[in-house]
């Protein structure tokens, strides 16, 4: 079993990354990706690249899927059957009472994943302490039973005022549910999030019965493809809030799946900034469509437990990374007000940039980046011929609304207005992080990311960039090192007291007995959601606990609070510190080695020439070399010089330098003082 | 000086508009700079949005956003604001005329000020929306301000939510302009009265600390752009980004066409005299140029529904907003716009007017001045909705341990119908769009209530081609003794439809006691609740749009099987689909 592969789904293409550690070698393989039947896609893949030895030497298939999230923005999914609590029945559509676009005049909100009619509800209320202020009625479910049956129902939800203090009633209703010989799918809202919020946590257990229609035979699709192509090792997918799930359990909770997407990039950060010890990294994801970034302390994943898709709250834990529009094929414009913008659109992969030929008839920083010669080999992985002249066209049709001089100045403004644009995202998390920027490392990836490397550098004012080994696949390359994880939370409004540090470790250990068995590779971490009382926003801290253990201290969770608040807010308050929310993770490593992973050998820039790049620092046109990534010199070497490898080019400018680092990555820093 | 005002002797009249105009000067401003600038400063004005989010400890502030942030330069025109609360668009430049006016004018201001002001004819609202206007340095220079506006839950007054003063003195206690901060050094005195005036100390700390908080990131945020381009280019971008966001809003007004618009509407009645009260506003546009006319408003009132100028000058630049396009604000977006006013009329109280229920004339303006283009918009215009934020506002001590606590939040209304097709459910009202209705599970968590019912009112839509959306049926069961202030307007009035479309439900809110008595409520201060009490607030509905015969009968059936219209409701209002 020496084999490991994670395969990415993305919207355009499915990536594999493959990795045999009888020779060490690791292989990249991207085939399109299938929409309809997403698993062809993978399956494709593996044949593509993996020979039928290959698959039977597999141990684990790391799994990166969209499915859950395009059933829900598709609302392609399970039909639901709701049962609340008696008067509340409209939770899911009130909602918040906010628009998408705080000055749309007409919003026309979409439809509600569990229609009116089958929104049901049962007598019986819990008030906030979790005390039976009216007993519950289960006389009705019977009847509910058979009216979800004439509706076809596939998966009832069940969400009760207050279940997250007392859940007593949601599993009484179920019970009653099997009684009465319903056989489908239940979410119990406590099962599922056990936080307060009813709207939140209300959807949250819809959107579990709502994917798991279709995450369930997907993967199953999957699983029977796999084993008829020899595999015998074990199917993982990724999660959320970081790591992965068993296929098994990943079929129990689809909901942690969906925010998954961004998540492998910034977990492959978060592993190197650990293996070279870098205090804040700050990944630089550029696709052609979006700008992934996170900020990263420690090594440590930033979690957020507030997530949201296609409009709906998640109360589920989610890796905090920020997507904006801004990539390879962002377009720029010149709007009513005379001034050239970029973004937020995408010609995306069809038409594409201009330069694809493609049919694409507005300028995009794809465009912009070859007119400046920054696109060394003239075309893309995927053998995408790249057409100059094209270029040239459609950034001449901006040359006049702009004001700008020439061509070659639309161009280093598209450039120089989506890294801003970059910049200023990156600017937003370290400031609610309450880090310096300046003394962040940023880890450059993705197709267009190497190409940002010098730009960024200099709108976000920092000094080193690493770009890492297989900087075009260095999200799937992630996938390949998860954990296996598991998560759950409970509210439990408390005083920070010591009689409160029991309860948490009963809760604790109630919650990590729902994770199954055990393994002697377990990690725990205790996370309490914890803040000044009279606040509502809280500040998750994460505590070492083991499952038999106690706590720290109250004093020892205190001072750890206080100086994460005053490290995010610059203040402490003199209010005494409350507890919210309970949750446990478990991490258990798998036995796959974490050596970095090498990129495979590519001599596609022999016998290129010297080029004409344009030069930022300098402002002029710079005669710059071109060379193959395992060319850099160990000594280093200065810029200007541009760094191809078979996904990515990297351009250092004049004023920065480049070296091969650890972990086989490049580092380029930014001479201060010298002139550039 | 934001905001250019003279008085014209002979008529009396205001004319308000940005006082800043093109000086030339952002032609020469290098046009890639300007934008990379425009989004530094309106990231930097998000930044501090966010920081309030995550500090405050009020619920008004942390879940219905009720609060403002905005970057202001050295001239006190805005380089940014942050999409909070629609309603205080523009606001916060008269509060930072009026705040460094009072404490002395500019030149007193030091590095680690923080300027505490809440005078409601410098802030448009009521003293409980108080303003930290921070001064950023630079370079050893003033560059600028940063501010921010909130709702603190009280400050002084004679109830904490009035709905029934005479005069200004009875809404709170007024800070004209004073220094909270004095280079960086908390004045003890002034943060003293400021506690001794709350009824509910302990809030207005915590919120008091992530105004600070979030000032301090935005003036941090600006002062690094101007370190990073220098003065004399920082200018002359800001200059071009000024006649940018100018060009924008005059191409959205041509598209407007040319002519004087009106529309009249009536109030309730004031809060004290229950007469009520017609209005009208006039709405003219010429090329690229808008002018919004209330010279014929009524006097003001001897009640609080009075609107400071500033706020009656941000609703007209919101209603016009919502017509033609909107993105991030800067002055620039000001300039065409201008907003014509009488001194001592309801839109231009003058002290002593008191103004707690601003919102009641300035909300129904928004609506107002939007239906007036309806005739020249009729792809546009929506018919009326709920129109009114229906705020409730609760306090008491609580049984246990006998601390006060206080809580107040606006609610959702249904939306009128529009040309599109029908309108949206419970949303908050325009004014504020981007607030969050608080969940019964947070509310329960903190206050002695059970929430009995939280549904869509069936059969509450104006009926039309297109119908107008569900109001919200809203039932607290009080578990302890306290008090609320009701304070709902269109009581009375109700959602009008548009092109034949019918008329919504009008707001309401039911008391009814332990002993069997119900009343009914709109505007009503301190209401002594006995435990056990239940109150049901019923929000308006938006009106139809077109006439009912003309609605598909699929989409009757639909809202049948739903549930959202009763058999009854087909039978009365559209019986071509029985």
């Amino acid at each position: 079993m020496t084999v490991v592969i994670g395969v990415d789904v993305g919207g355009t293409f499915t990536d594999l990354v493959m990795r045999d550690q009888l020779d060490g070698r690791v292989t990249v393989g991207k085939v399109p990706t299938t929409p309809h039947d997403p698993e062809l896609g993978v399956l494709n893949a593996i044949d593509a690249v993996l020979t039928p030895e290959q698959v039977s030497r597999c141990s684990h298939l790391l799994h990166g899927t969209t499915v859950g999230l395009n059933a829900l923005i598709e609302r392609r999914g399970a039909t639901v059957g709701l049962i609340t609590t008696a008067g509340f029945r409209d939770v899911l559509e009130i909602g918040r009472g906010d628009r998408p676009d705080p000055y749309d005049l007409r919003p026309r909100p979409k439809d509600p994943l569990v229609p009116r009619r089958r929104r049901v509800e049962v007598a019986g209320r819990m008030d906030s302490h979790g005390q039976v202020v009216t007993p519950l009625d289960l006389s009705g479910i019977g009847s509910i039973v058979d009216r979800f049956a004439d509706e076809s129902v596939d998966a009832i939800a069940v969400v009760l005022m207050n279940s997250y203090t007392n859940p007593a009633h949601e599993i009484q209703i179920e019970s009653e549910l099997r009684r009465c010989g319903y056989e489908g799918d239940i979410s119990l809202s406590y099962r599922v999030s056990g936080e307060y919020r009813e709207y939140e946590r209300t959807t949250t257990t819809v959107i579990d019965a709502f994917v798991r229609h279709r995450m369930g035979p997907y993967l199953r699709r999957l699983r029977d493809g796999l084993a008829q192509r020899g595999f015998r090792g074990e199917l993982l997918i990724t999660r959320s809030g970081g790591g992965a799930l068993t296929v098994e359990e990943a079929l129990q909770r689809p909901f942690e799946t969906i925010l998954s997407g961004p998540v492998a990039g910034a977990a492959a950060t978060a592993r190197l900034a650990q293996a070279l010890m870098l205090p804040l990294a700050i990944p630089a994801d550029v696709g052609g469509t979006s700008f992934d970034t996170a900020a990263i302390v420690d090594g440590r994943l930033p979690l957020n437990f507030e997530g949201e898709v296609d409009g709906l709250p998640l109360q589920c834990p989610w890796v905090d990374v920020r997507s904006i529009g801004a990539g390879g094929g962002s377009l720029a414009y010149v709007d009513h007000g005379g001034l050239l913008r970029v973004g937020p659109l995408s010609a995306g992969a069809a038409p594409g940039p201009a330069c694809y030929q493609r049919g694409g008839s507005q300028a995009t920083v794809t465009d912009a980046a070859l007119a400046l010669g920054m696109l060394a080999s003239g075309e893309l992985s995927g053998g995408v011929g790249l057409d100059l002249s094209s270029a040239h066209r459609v950034l001449d049709d901006l040359v006049t609304s702009s004001g700008l001089a020439d061509r070659i100045a639309v161009a280093q403004g598209i450039m120089r207005i989506a890294a801003s644009h970059m910049a200023e995202a990156v600017r937003g998390i370290t400031v609610e992080k309450g880090v310096d920027i300046r003394s962040a490392t940023l880890v450059a990836f993705g197709g267009a990311g190497p190409l940002f490397a010098s730009l960024l550098a200099l709108e976000m004012d920092v000094d080193t960039i690493i770009v890492p080994s297989n900087a075009g696949n260095f999200s799937a390359v992630g996938l390949m090192q998860s954990d296996v994880s598991r998560s759950a939370a409970r509210t439990l409004l408390r005083p920070l007291v010591p009689q409160t540090l029991v309860d948490v470790v009963a809760v604790a250990t109630n919650l990590v007995a729902s994770f199954g068995a055990a393994t002697d590779n377990d990690v725990y971490e205790l996370l309490l959601d914890l803040r000044y009382r009279g606040q509502e926003h809280s500040l998750t801290v994460v505590l070492p606990w083991s499952v038999g253990a106690d706590t720290p201290t109250v004093d020892v969770i205190e001072s750890q609070f206080e100086a994460e608040y005053h490290a995010a807010y610059n203040l402490n308050l003199p209010e005494s510190v409350e507890l919210v929310n309970v949750r446990v993770q478990r991490h258990t490593r798998l036995s796959v080695s974490r050596d970095a992973v090498s990129a495979p050998r590519w001599d596609g820039a022999v016998g290129m020439q010297d080029r004409s790049v344009w030069s930022f620092t300098r402002n002029e046109w710079v005669l710059t070399p071109v060379i193959e990534r395992a060319s850099v010199p160990d000594v280093g070497m200065p810029g200007p010089v541009l760094i191809v490898e078979q996904t990515a080019t990297t351009v250092v400018d004049s004023g920065f330098s480049v070296r091969p680092g650890e972990q086989e990555s490049l580092v380029i820093t930014r001479n201060r003082g010298a002139s550039a | 000086m934001t905001i250019l005002s003279w008085m014209d002797p002979a008529e009396a009249v205001v004319s308000s508009s940005s006082k800043s105009v093109s000086t030339g000067i952002g032609a020469a401003a290098d046009p890639i700079t300007t934008e990379i600038i425009r989004q530094g400063l309106n990231a930097a004005a998000e930044h501090m949005k966010r920081t309030v989010i995550r500090t405050a400890f009020s619920p008004i502030i942390y879940e219905a956003l009720d609060f403002a942030v905005a970057l202001y330069d050295a001239d006190m025109c805005m380089l940014a604001q942050a999409p909070t609360l629609p309603s205080f668009m523009g606001t916060l430049g008269f509060c930072v005329e009026a705040a460094v006016t009072a404490i002395g004018g500019s030149q007193v201001l030091m590095p680690g000020d923080v300027v505490l002001y809440n005078d409601p004819f410098g802030t448009g609202t009521h003293p409980q929306d108080a303003a930290m206007v921070v001064p950023i340095f630079a370079l050893d220079t003033l560059v600028g301000y940063a501010v921010i506006k909130a709702h603190w839950l009280d400050i002084g007054g004679k109830d904490p939510y009035c709905t029934d003063t005479v005069d200004v003195f009875q809404e709170g206690t007024i800070f004209p302009g004073v220094k909270l901060y004095d280079g960086g050094q908390l004045v003890d005195s002034i943060y003293r009265m400021v506690l001794a005036n709350s009824r509910i100390p302990d809030a207005v700390i915590g919120d008091i600390n992530a105004m600070v908080a979030g000032a301090r990131s935005g003036g941090a945020a600006l002062a690094r752009i101007v370190e990073r381009y220098g003065l004399d280019e920082f200018r002359r971008c800001v200059a071009r980004i000024y006649d940018h966001g100018e060009a924008m809003v005059r191409h959205w007004f041509e598209q407007l066409p040319d002519g004087e618009y009106s529309a009249s509407s009536v109030i309730d009645g004031d809060g004290v005299v229950g007469t009520p009260i017609p209005f009208e506003v006039t709405v003219r546009v010429h090329g690229s140029s808008v002018t919004v006319d209330y010279t014929n408003a009524p006097e003001q009132t001897v009640g609080p529904i009075n609107s400071p100028l500033p706020s009656t000058v941000a609703v007209s630049r919101l209603a016009v907003a919502y017509l033609v396009g909107n993105e991030a604000p800067n002055e620039g977006h000001f300039r065409a716009l201008e907003v014509l006013t009488r001194p001592g009329s309801i839109f231009h109280p003058v002290r002593p007017a008191p103004s707690f229920m601003y919102g009641v004339p300035s909300d129904h303006a928004i609506e107002l001045i939007i239906n007036a283009l309806a005739s020249a918009l009729p792809d546009l215009v929506p018919a009326a909705s709920g129109g009114d934020i229906c705020a409730l506002v609760w306090w008491g001590s609580r049984e246990e341990t006998g601390e006060p606590w206080a809580d107040g939040a606006p609610h959702p209304v249904g939306l009128g119908a529009s040309p599109q097709g029908d309108g949206a459910s419970t949303m908050m009202f325009h004014s504020e769009s981007a607030t969050r209705f608080t969940p019964a599970e947070i509310w329960e968590a903190r206050n002695p209530w059970i929430i009995e019912q939280c549904a869509l009112a069936q059969d509450s839509g104006g009926v039309g081609k297109h119908r107008g959306g569900l109001g919200l049926n809203l039932s607290f069961r009080v578990i302890e003794d306290c008090y609320i202030t009701v304070a709902i307007a269109r009581t009375k009035l109700r959602p009008w439809g548009l092109q034949g479309g019918g008329e919504g439900r009008p707001n309401d809110l039911v008391i009814e006691y332990p002993d069997g008595r119900t009343e009914s409520h709109s505007l009503t201060t301190r209401v002594t609740l006995p435990k056990g009490t239940l109150v049901h607030l019923r929000t308006g509905s938006g009106g139809g749009h077109g006439s009912p015969a003309q609605r598909e009968i699929s989409s009757v059936r639909r809202d049948l099987t739903e549930e959202y219209i009763s058999l009854e409701h087909v039978a009365t209002h559209y019986p071509h689909a029985l």
